[in-house]
């Protein structure tokens, strides 16, 4: 940038009247380029990822229909690639995407160059670093289970630096130094998506380190769900919905060449969704173990979100007034009429999802992923797709290379979309309907739940056809660019612009000082001046155009509308009542908790009992708050394509579990679960164990030195109790090394500890009830008896026998 | 200290408070919109379309 010095009355179009209080300033003329070297990249970032998440997001569908075509690798299990699809589709492809938009639209609505080059390639860079990163340690299993949040913590800083001091401080900085005086709305969108999004990541993702590959979340049970749904819910909000808005609130514009529609409107639009997005998240959590209030308040604030939605909605299509024609020759057009519509579409279903009777009916169905998809391939896609092919020739200065080819991944592209949602759409209502149906004899007219997936699987198989186009798209619009890139020119042109520098003191009739219209000689209450002054509302027109400010009042809003849920949500006791009987996990069960959690099951299985007939009919008795006090992270899940296990504990024999894992669709013909037969192979590393106790201990979890102390050893002897039980059960011997053990003792203490009876209180338990070093389960369970002294309703387990042993230990420590 | 303040809140009134807050905050953003002229929206809505700088800078 190079600048020449000049007066006021060199600038063209300068009203004399204010020249002449500025006649003798001297004014800075600057000369500028854009920097569409980082635009390219973003670009190009994003095709490459959008082929990478839409090829994984099919292989996913077809697993879901061909459950052994991986043979049962563990790296490609539904499991694990789910997490790999939808953090590729969100922070790679949308994320680059929203990026390259960004960086385009930024410079030129602030007619000025982004401030850092350094930190726009550090952005670019540090951002690939990371999703790489995402792409080996999600199939490896090395994962937080939170959806959309799974990256582990040392990651996860790499994130808040990366997106809030690289990324935001770039951004911010190049607000600060622009030469336009008003930030367009679209500034607005993205300011807000930087601010919130750091909020929402960092308070989500605050942990306890149990290693380099692992942390526990400081929240738990149900304070740790509605922190992962307030992020979930609000990284649609802020990721996949604010900067998309201000891509159209840019991009549409200029390729219809119309301004926006109501520019007025634009500005409720983003102040409607600033306020209402943030409170929505608890719709994800009806009839959970949330408290109600809370999901109230959560509903009600989605249904506020129809309007501003659909107000963004028409004032994206009514932009179009007048160049309808256009839509019809121009396939970028098309793109953005069709993404839009969609907006409007997904925005207009969202709330009505969350209304609770109708959540009853859809939640942990297939509705929701066809919600999503209708959501993220129509909107988030096309509107990326729209922008791409408005880009190319722009960044590529050169010629599209195949303007058909544009028109044929339109078409492939919606339908694909249709053919994806519409079955999906009827497999959640099928699933829904199902799962709540009750015969004429007051039973579950289909109580085995494999009956529900095997009647929407050939809908799974049409949602693969549909993949198959989307897909078919994205490669059509790979080959374009790289075609269109071929054809560029040598060197790139690039424009150098000239313009002052913004005086620090706008002398403009907003920044004069704010006067009342009413003489001071009308006799009036100063009060009323000043309301008058007040009420032009030239306060907000300034703050519209201070970054900062403007950035730590939308932050500021953020935060309240925040704190207002979650104060209540953390402070009121009674939100979480405890149960005397539930306790902290055993060293095995936490290490075979912590497999569940790499395997990924809770994309299939949830562990949320909903009080209604149908589900505590079909699962047990419904889930309490109390129950997930040691949960970290919860596991509540999202979604059935298995059943329930909140009550799993008890309901089938270890050597059941050994067999499923071996083989999940011989034990239940028809099951889509692959095998996981890695984990009756693998030794599990007991000595590991130790680090995972240390941290629920520091987060609370009453476990004794001891306990810590000797956790390989507690965890040994519980392993060989379970191994005992299988081989006496039929099953192979040997086997209390490997894997599977941790995960069955963890599967069999789901949800019984609410069926104990509190230990009698003041009874001092001998130290001798701890099982002495070396002694088998059977000594230990046997030759003191403490198990026969601790009333528990039904039969126990010998896992859960020795879980009762240093269940008991607790309580005569603690008392 | 900041615990007796915490301890004697009543949270009870979060949620209503909640949408008083949201209310009030929409209406007063929804009449500052309504008073922005005409002028200076047409002028805003038309910044994407145009390259260079419009001189003066105000609305």
């Amino acid at each position: 940038m190079s600048s020449v010095t000049a007066t006021d009355m060199d600038a063209p179009g300068m009203d004399p009247n204010d020249m002449d209080a500025k006649s003798k300033a001297q004014v800075e003329i600057e000369s500028f380029s854009y920097d569409d070297d980082i635009v390219r990249k973003f670009v190009t970032a994003t095709i490459v990822w959008g082929l990478v998440a839409t090829l994984v997001g099919l292989i996913v569908a077809i697993l879901l229909v061909v459950p052994t075509i991986t043979g049962g690798l563990p790296w490609f299990s539904f499991g694990r690639l789910r997490p790999l699809h939808t953090n590729a589709a969100i922070f790679a492809f949308a994320g680059n995407g929203i990026f390259a938009a960004i960086y385009y639209s930024t410079q030129r609505l602030c007619k000025a160059r982004m401030w850092s080059d350094s930190l726009s390639r550090l952005h670019f860079w540090g951002w690939q670093l990371i999703i790489v990163a995402a792409a080996i340690t999600l199939p490896l299993g090395i994962t937080q289970s939170r959806e959309y949040a799974e990256l582990e913590w040392p990651i996860d800083i790499a994130i808040a630096i990366v997106w809030l001091v690289i990324f935001g401080g770039n951004f911010l900085m190049t607000l600060i130094h622009r030469r336009e005086r008003h930030m367009y709305v679209a500034l607005w969108f993205y300011i807000a998506t930087i601010v919130t999004v750091a909020l929402l990541h960092v308070f989500n993702n605050l942990v306890v380190p149990a290693g380099w590959f692992k942390g526990y979340s400081v929240y738990a049970g149900v304070q740790d769900a509605f922190m992962q749904w307030w992020y979930g819910h609000n990284a649609v909000a802020f990721f996949l919905t604010t900067p998309f808005l201000g891509l159209m609130y840019y991009f549409l514009p200029k390729a219809a060449e119309r301004p926006v529609f109501s520019y007025k409107l634009s500005i409720i639009h983003f102040w409607s969704l600033v306020f209402i997005y943030i409170w929505a998240g608890p719709h994800h959590l009806h009839y959970t173990a949330l408290p109600e209030w809370a999901c109230t308040l959560g509903m009600l604030f989605s249904l506020m979100l129809w309007m501003p939605s659909w107000g963004g909605m028409i004032n994206g299509l009514l932009t179009l007034r007048g160049a309808w024609h256009k839509v019809a020759a121009d396939p970028v057009l098309k793109f953005y009429v069709v993404g839009v519509t969609f907006y409007g579409m997904s925005t207009f279903e969202g709330p009505m999802l969350s209304i609770k009777s109708i959540n009853a009916l859809t939640h942990y169905t297939d509705w929701t992923i066809a919600h999503v998809h209708s959501g993220a391939l129509g909107w988030n896609g096309f509107m990326v797709f729209g922008m791409l092919y408005w880009l190319l020739p722009r960044l590529f200065q050169t010629k599209i290379w195949s303007p058909k080819m544009v028109s044929l991944h339109f078409w492939t592209g919606t339908i694909g979309i249709l053919l994806y949602i519409i079955p999906i759409y009827a497999a959640g209502l099928m699933q829904g309907l199902m799962w709540r149906s009750i015969d004429e004899t007051g039973h579950l007219a289909y109580p085995e739940f494999i009956e529900t997936i095997q009647q929407v699987r050939p809908l799974w198989a049409l949602r693969v056809v549909g993949g198959l186009l989307y897909v078919g798209g994205v490669v059509m619009l790979a080959i374009n660019a790289v075609m269109t890139w071929m054809a560029r020119p040598s060197t790139y042109d690039v424009p150098v612009h000239t313009a002052a520098r913004l005086s620090r003191h706008d002398d403009t009739i907003a920044e004069a000082p704010l006067t009342s219209d009413y003489d001071k000689d009308v006799p009036m209450l100063d009060f009323g001046r000043k309301l008058d002054i007040f009420a032009k509302m030239g306060w907000h027109r300034r703050w519209e155009r201070l970054p900062v400010k403007f950035t730590i009042l939308t932050t500021a809003a953020v935060v309240i509308a925040t704190l207002f849920e979650v104060i209540p949500t953390f402070l009121i006791r009674t939100n979480v009542p405890t149960i005397a009987t539930v306790q902290p996990y055993t060293p095995l069960e936490l290490a075979g908790r912590h497999i569940y959690v790499s395997e990924g099951c809770y994309n299939c299985h949830s562990q949320m009992i909903r009080p209604m007939v149908a589900e505590t009919k079909r699962y047990g008795e419904y889930s309490k708050p109390g129950e997930f006090i040691y949960d970290r992270p919860f596991q509540w899940g999202s979604r059935r394509i298995g059943p329930d296990l909140a009550r799993e504990g008890g309901r089938q024999s270890s050597k059941w579990h050994w067999d499923h894992f071996a083989n999940p669709s011989f034990i239940s013909e028809g099951s889509v679960m692959p095998s996981y037969e890695h984990l009756l192979e693998n030794d599990l590393k007991f000595d590991a164990i130790q680090p995972h106790v240390q941290a629920a201990a520091y987060l609370g979890a009453p476990y004794t030195e001891d306990e810590i102390a000797n956790c390989e050893a507690i965890a040994r002897r519980q392993a060989e109790v379970i191994a005992a039980e299988i081989v006496a059960q039929g099953g192979p011997a040997a086997m209390h090394e490997k894997q599977a053990m941790a995960l069955i003792a963890y599967l069999q203490r789901m949800g019984t500890d609410i069926f104990k009876t509190p230990a009698p209180k003041g009874g001092d338990v001998p130290a001798e009830a701890v099982p002495a070093e070396g002694a088998t389960p059977e000594e230990a369970t046997t030759e003191e008896n403490p198990v026969d002294d601790v009333a528990v309703e039904g039969e126990i387990s010998p896992a859960q026998s020795v879980q009762a042993v240093i269940a008991l230990d607790r309580t005569g420590a603690s008392s | 200290m900041i615990k007796d303040i915490i301890c004697s809140l009543d949270y009870s009134f979060f949620a209503e408070a909640a949408l008083a807050l949201f209310v009030g905050t929409f209406f007063i953003i929804f009449y500052g919109t309504a008073r922005l002229s005409r002028e200076a929206a047409d002028r805003f809505a038309s910044i994407p379309l145009r390259d260079s700088i419009e001189d003066p800078r105000h609305e």
